[in-house]
């Protein structure tokens, strides 16, 4: 049974703004959509920067890849402000309460010797590597263009912040509340030499100019670290009598799993865009050519600092990352390494 | 064994203690923009964060904050809740709101963006962080607030395309594009502290308090929601100040010129607020007058700059224009506006007999004089079934853009024009704030779009008036007398059925 409730109906006169209405036809619009489709000024620009005369405030040729529209681009889990904090209070909620116990119970102080290490030389220094990360993506949300392809690199750029604080944490309950464990994780990042190539990558990144080359070469490196601290190793600790470890992975693998989602799509658009496609693709490869091999061996030290620690197959592991990658990049059409 | 962290050490090791220096690449190249505009910068490290607020406590207060929001919007869009505003006229604010402000909102998004990335200093780094993504969330939450009214009255459906095209709409474009394509410095001036702090009651609040007054329940909880991300930005841009000048004695010349920049750049910007207050609100808030009293000359000027002169800073030039225009620049840019609202994405309309009472009131020594014979004309005009628009395209300002309506101090009947030839073209302002700002930085200023040039070059649609509002995107009823227009006649038909407030 349903009771009737009487309403005055008033017939709109329209059902969303006319730029989605243009779009999509006069029907309800979604918020992601009323919140981020042809929002960016397009034109009638007053100004040329005075840092940068040569480009206007907004300009598609702030990257050699382009989007024709770039609306056609939707980030694919559709976050908007409001729906992007939920989800990640979420994420910081549930990593907050693993933290906590973690440190109530000591986990993290008695897991074996070698995995503190690891976690303390190896993986807390890598909180430098997500705050590299968070500059490079803010640059892509000052420069991308449109709306849909800026605010997923927003996000990324606090979730990157994000990352870098949760490291923090981990560290400083290792660290029984003292800050012993980061200033050491600092040192190790400035100096050890497993962490030089990860570091050497980031600077590098950092003085590129275009922002799509900054976000590819640092997701080059996302997808064999990732996998390799928070995948592989998270079976190894378990393994390896440190499951601690594996429930602080955890968090990281749900981030990334949920961050790659977004630019898988982008890559795609990017490669089936109706104008820039052919030129897309050539700009791809050569970020590909460029990165991935100094990415590649980045990781792969930092995978041998770790089997000499533990011993767990790491460097095997990012070869089969790698191999994977490169299957994924060739399937979606790039050329790797000279193979298509 | 090392002591434990206190609050403030924990802080800093969870945001400004993730910095390193590169030494891959020249430290330089990463941070290439903080060393042309002449500030100096000592230590970054005396950067004192303005808020302290972590990633996950950021998260939880954010999400809590929108599922309110959204459950008050939500819940007003279900009742039809735009039937129980004060009046339709109402809402002409609120297209002023989401045509020239909401726009802005993305505008800082992107722009703290980019400050987020190119400053030397982790501590304003972060800073700028939180407030790109807060600014994003604005700009959202205003379109989703305002998308319910969007559905049923006119003005609002093509925000985006008109901010890009309509004239008066180049007011706030070209001040925000002008802090944007200055240096990072300069740009922080003139958004955290001047915008954000020194003219935000005057420029933000009067659109929500408006709202409070006026029934409009999701904007005012918008208004209240978006407070505490607003405080955190003002104490940004209080804390910017006072470490560039505390950095170096040489920096307080410049920041002295930004300030007095900035401030008229941002006085005249705000002239489209003073009217709003005045004319387009039905249940009034406070006067342009009173408002511009308290908000700047008692908090600002005897409060902030007293606290300023320390730093060797005084109020900014061209200010005493300002405090004399107060009786009057509400009055001449409504009328302004009523004769060009043929091409405006608003109604306007002639203050009825409560109106006027209520703005003799405020404005004893010069509404009766100077202004309520215009609008007498005008209503005159109107009982004969006519009505009063101007014949062609105002002039604009070449830096603010509003058209040049403003007089000479002292006397409120002849207008305001000013000079300068520069590499052979002559360029007109308004005042003489606007003039010194042209001659700072002509090379700039040159460059601007102005609508009504660019409408005579033939690049707005074409020739005619029906072509050039097309082209703004304006539809029926969007534009010109609010008597008879559609919302107004919408407004009586739904009201015809349901009595106010049933």
């Amino acid at each position: 049974m349903e009771y009737e409730l009487r309403q005055q109906v008033i017939e709109p006169r329209r059902h969303t703004f006319q730029h989605l209405i243009d779009r999509y036809g006069d029907k309800p619009a979604s918020r992601y959509e009323e919140g981020s489709i042809d929002v960016q000024p397009t034109e009638n620009f007053h100004y040329r920067p005075l840092w940068d005369p040569e480009h206007e405030l907004y300009d598609e040729t702030y990257s050699a890849l382009r989007l024709d529209d770039p609306y056609t681009y939707r980030d694919p889990r559709q976050y908007y402000y409001a729906t992007y904090v939920t989800a990640r209070a979420g994420l910081h909620d549930a990593f907050g309460k693993t933290v906590d116990y973690l440190g109530q119970r000591d986990l993290l102080s008695r897991m074996p010797q070698e995995w503190q290490k690891l976690l303390g030389d190896l993986v807390l220094p890598l909180r430098h590597y997500e705050s590299g990360g968070q500059l490079l993506s803010v640059n892509g949300a000052r420069f991308a263009y449109g709306t849909t392809v800026e605010q997923c690199l927003t996000y990324a750029a606090f979730d990157r912040i994000g990352n870098a604080q949760m490291l923090s944490r981990v560290g400083i309950t290792l660290g029984e509340g003292t800050a012993e464990l980061l200033v050491s994780a600092k040192k190790s990042w400035i100096e050890n030499p497993a962490l030089q190539g990860l570091r050497r990558l980031i600077e590098e990144l950092l003085v590129e100019q275009d922002w799509a080359v900054q976000t590819i070469g640092l997701d080059l490196a996302d997808r064999m670290l990732y996998p390799l601290l928070y995948q592989h190793l998270d079976e190894a600790a378990l393994l390896g009598g440190a499951g601690a470890y594996s429930l602080v992975g955890q968090h990281f693998g749900t981030w990334f799993t949920d961050h790659r989602r977004w630019l898988d799509a982008l890559i795609t658009a990017w490669l089936n865009d109706p104008v820039h496609a052919d030129n897309n693709r050539r700009e791809l490869d050569a970020i590909v050519a460029r990165w991935l091999p100094q990415a590649q061996a980045a990781v792969a030290d930092l995978a041998d600092a770790v089997d000499a620690l533990v011993d767990a197959g790491a460097k095997d592991a990012v070869a089969r990352s790698t191999a994977e990658l490169t299957a994924t990049l060739t399937g979606a059409g790039l050329t790797v390494g000279g193979k298509a | 064994m090392s002591k434990k962290l206190s609050m403030q050490q924990r802080y800093a090791a969870l945001t400004r203690d993730l910095d390193w220096t590169p030494d891959y690449v020249d430290p330089a190249k990463v941070f290439p923009l903080t060393s042309f505009e002449g500030i100096k910068v000592h230590d970054w490290s005396a950067w004192s964060d303005p808020f302290r607020l972590t990633v996950d406590t950021y998260h939880k207060y954010q999400a809590e904050k929108d599922k309110r929001l959204y459950a008050v919007i939500d819940g007003f869009a279900q009742g039809q809740g735009h039937l129980s505003l004060s009046d339709a006229q109402y809402l002409n604010a609120m297209k002023l709101f989401i045509q020239g402000v909401t726009p802005l909102e993305y505008a800082a998004h992107r722009h703290f963006a980019q400050l987020a990335r190119h400053f030397d200093g982790p501590g304003p780094r972060f800073a700028a962080l939180c407030q790109s993504i807060d600014e994003l969330r604005h700009t959202q939450t205003e379109v989703h607030t305002l998308s319910q009214y969007n559905k049923y009255y006119g003005g609002m459906h093509s925000n985006w395309k008109m901010f890009d095209r309509v004239w008066y709409l180049s007011v706030p474009k070209s001040y925000f594009e002008d802090a944007m394509s200055a240096g990072p410095f300069e740009s922080l001036i003139a958004i955290s502290f001047s915008f954000e702090y020194l003219l935000t009651n005057l420029l933000f609040v009067p659109f929500m308090s408006g709202a409070s007054f006026n029934g409009d329940l999701p904007s005012m909880t918008f208004g209240f929601s978006a407070q505490s991300d607003e405080s955190r930005h003002m104490t940004l841009g209080l804390e910017a100040i006072k470490f560039l000048l505390e950095q170096d004695e040489a920096n307080v010349p410049i920041i002295q010129a930004w300030i007095d920049k900035w401030f008229w750049r941002g006085y005249r910007l705000v002239a489209l607020i003073a009217q709003m207050i005045d004319y387009m609100l039905p249940k009034k808030v406070m006067s342009w007058k009173e408002s511009f009293e308290l908000y700047f000359e008692e908090q600002m000027l005897n409060g902030l700059f007293k606290d300023l002169e320390f730093y060797g800073i005084r109020p900014p030039m061209h200010v005493q224009q300002a405090i004399e225009e107060k009786e009057i620049l509400s009055h001449q840019v409504a009328w302004t506006l009523y004769q060009f609202s043929f091409a405006a994405g608003f109604n306007t309309t002639v203050p009825d007999e409560e109106h006027q009472a209520w703005l003799r009131e405020q404005y004893p020594d010069t509404f009766d004089k100077l202004f309520a014979p215009q609008w007498a004309k005008a209503k005159k005009i109107q009982e004969e079934g006519g009505r009063f628009f101007f014949q062609g395209l105002p002039q604009l300002c070449q830096v603010c853009q509003v058209p040049m309506l403003f007089t000479e101090v002292g006397d409120p009947e002849t207008i305001c024009q000013r000079q300068v030839v520069y590499e052979d073209e002559r360029y007109d302002f308004c005042s003489d704030g606007c003039q010194w700002v042209f001659e700072r930085e002509p090379e700039k200023y040159v460059q601007a779009w102005l609508p009504v040039h660019q409408i005579y070059q033939g690049v707005c649609g074409g020739p005619s008036v029906p072509e050039v509002l097309a082209w703004y995107g304006l539809q029926e009823g969007d534009s010109g007398e609010y008597i008879g227009s559609l919302d107004h006649k919408d407004w009586l038909a739904w009201h015809a059925t349901a009595p106010v407030g049933s």
